[in-house]
């Protein structure tokens, strides 16, 4: 029985090993590190991602860990990824700093790193020595406050009444930008509204939508709602709704999931900025294989975001809705 | 007492090394570094070993925190958090206090062994089931780290403190040295002293280990103890290998951990179980992984393929259990 067992599971391995063993390696390989893949947005960007290995003719060698939050194996994974020996190491670091050690061994045999949808704090990044190619990603900050500029422009800009601000994970770089930057540009745009809690929703569509529940008992004439992520605005917006408030209350998230257009079209949230990691993915091979062949590119690339509304989707004219996936 | 022990012993133990190491998981280990090695071009090398063993430590050494604990028939769900609380107070101490940095190790060891004691004197003294007191650390310990940081990696230690996490003397990573002696100093405790008997007798019977004058609730403490005080020291390499105090540091590192001890023979249930083992069941873990990851395998099929080699691994063991016990 033992015996029969093991039998079954060498062959499997080496099976695995036969049909694996011949890989084709002609064209520079390239390592690509995400965040996670069970998530819309890492997902998009990784399509976008092949496809612009497929555009550059570049093999893409990808890896992500399990949750966006496991630092450790991510750090790990990076260090698995340089036993291949890539041309190029695009990276979306979970944290400021776990692939620090990872991308110094990059530097040292010459690999540029890329830091992917900009995780990287500058100054940590350079006080650890560490050389970074180029940072490509959108400006949370400016597309919290494109939310903002929105939300009045929706509202009016003499519109008054209560905001709820729904962050990210504590501590994340990209869900503090967006917050603020969306707090920042809303007291300059519509003083009225004001922000009366900012909670974080760890990007959790449950957390979102019981914070909400929480906000609405204390607040009933809740005017608006920003949430820095999508999955977090749908949480929030369905609680509006079960709320028997739908409609009342304008929410609007950060991302441009598939599952947000969708509640846009159906006229449940409210609208979205739209990050195009689509877009990102393509233009981050694209521009990484300048740097291996020796051309300049800038230090910081900016992919631009789009606002998403029932209107803008429906007119369907906007020229960079072909990027959202 | 002894007689109870050595039944528990299986034919396919290597009996020399002193515990019960089950030879279906060495077998599993080696089956999966053979296939592997074949499988990709880029596995059979020394600095992928080197690799692997440095993925492996911080777990690893999680795992040998469990398998005191679970030899003993207790359970530990608050070590992942625990690392991450010790890694934040072991950054916090040399950063932002500013002490010097042998304070780094001291108060990472000394931040564990703290949530370890309570976990033990809550289980022990006041008799509150070790599921629910560490189930309690758990959210504690994160919420603690959470609190101390303000949900942010405390990001800069001190050169000796990062050369703890990465550096390479004669080309072999520090926390992968780390890992192999902690596992042969735990195994000679757990296999060769009173304590680590006491706690295995403790695991297989308590009412037994009571009737022969075991101080069974004093020994308890210590276990969980121990189990805090190795989460950590886990707690300081994780922090050392990023070179910040992260919050969120082995988040669900817990059930990883309790699954090394599994895979490497150690019974759940307690009273059987090795370090030699659970240090043979994480490197299952981690050579799986490392393959996997070789081979671009997504980490969808990685979480599937670890689930499925621990209930192999159990399986083969339940067979040979049943044929020795006939």
């Amino acid at each position: 029985m033992k015996n029969k067992a093991l039998t079954i599971a060498s062959t499997l391995v080496l099976g695995l090993g036969l049909a694996t063993g011949a890989q084709a390696a002609d064209a520079p390989v390239y390592g690509v590190l995400l965040k996670t893949l069970s998530n819309p947005f890492w997902d998009a960007m990784a399509k976008g991602i092949a496809e612009g290995g497929h555009e550059q003719g570049v093999t893409i060698f990808q890896e992500a860990a399990q949750s966006d939050q496991d630092a450790e194996t991510q750090l790990n994974l990076c260090n698995t990824m340089l036993e291949r020996s890539p041309k190029a190491l695009i990276a979306a670091a979970i944290n400021s700093s776990n692939l620090l050690p990872c991308m110094k061994s990059a530097n040292q045999v010459n690999i540029p790193v890329v830091d992917l949808d900009a995780n990287l704090d500058p100054a940590i990044t350079a006080k650890a020595g560490v050389k970074v190619a180029f940072s490509i990603g959108s400006d949370n900050t400016q597309a919290g406050a494109k939310a903002a500029d929105f939300m009045a422009q929706h509202l009016g800009a003499s519109a008054s009444g209560p905001v709820l601000v729904i962050e990210g994970l504590p501590g994340n770089v990209t869900g503090q930008m967006r917050a603020n930057g969306f707090k920042a540009e809303l007291a300059k745009v519509a003083p009225g509204l004001k922000v009366v809690a900012s909670l974080p929703g760890d990007w959790d569509a449950g957390k979102a939508a019981n914070i909400t529940n929480d906000i609405l008992q204390r607040n009933p004439n809740l005017a608006a709602i920003f949430a820095c992520n999508d999955t977090m605005a749908l949480g929030a917006v369905e609680s509006v709704f079960a709320d028997g408030r739908g409609g009342k209350v304008t929410v609007v998230g950060v991302d441009g999931t598939v599952d947000g257009v969708k509640s846009i079209k159906a006229g449940r949230l409210t609208a979205t900025v739209a990050q195009l990691p689509y877009l990102e993915g393509i233009e981050a091979v694209a521009n990484v294989k300048k740097v291996v062949e020796g051309q300049s590119v800038p230090s910081v690339i900016h992919v631009p975001t789009l606002v998403l509304t029932k209107e803008v989707l429906t007119q369907g004219t906007n020229p960079d809705l072909k990027y959202v996936k | 007492m002894a007689t109870t022990l050595a039944a528990t012993r299986t034919p396919l133990t290597i009996r020399g090394l002193g515990g019960a190491i089950r030879l279906e998981s060495l077998i599993v280990l080696v089956i999966l570094i053979v296939g592997l090695s074949i499988a990709s071009p880029y596995f059979l090398s020394l600095s992928n070993a080197f690799n692997i063993l440095l993925a492996t430590s911080v777990i690893g050494i999680l795992g040998f925190a469990s398998t005191f604990v679970i030899a003993a028939a207790g359970i530990d769900l608050s070590v992942g958090s625990v690392l991450g609380f010790s890694a934040v107070v072991s950054a916090i101490s040399v950063n932002a206090i500013g002490l010097p940095w042998p304070f780094a190790i001291l108060s990472a060891l000394l931040a564990g062994a703290f949530c370890g004691a309570i976990n033990g004197l809550l289980i022990a003294r006041a008799r509150i089931p070790a599921f629910i007191v560490t189930l309690g650390m758990l959210g504690v310990a994160r919420g603690a780290a959470l609190v101390l940081t303000n949900g942010q990696p405390v990001y800069g230690l001190p050169a000796p403190i990062v050369w703890l996490g990465q550096g390479r003397p004669l080309g072999v990573p520090v926390p992968a040295i780390v890992f192999i002696l902690v596992a042969l100093v735990t195994h000679v405790v757990l296999s060769s002293t009173t304590f680590g008997k006491y706690a295995l007798v403790i695991g297989d019977n308590e009412a037994a280990a009571r009737a022969t004058g075991i101080r069974v609730d004093r020994h308890r403490i210590l276990l969980y103890t121990l189990s805090g005080t190795l989460a950590g020291l886990a707690g300081l390499l994780f922090a050392a290998r990023v070179n910040s105090g992260d919050p969120t540091a082995g988040t669900s590192y817990e059930l990883t951990a309790i699954t090394a001890a599994i895979l490497g023979g150690t019974n759940l249930f307690g009273g059987r179980a090795s370090v030699i083992g659970t240090l043979i069941g994480a490197l299952i873990m981690g050579v799986l992984q490392n393959g996997l990851n070789l081979l671009a395998v997504s980490s969808f099929y990685q979480q599937m393929a670890i689930g499925a080699v621990l209930v192999l691994a159990v399986w083969l063991d339940q067979i040979n259990r049943g044929r020795a016990r006939s």
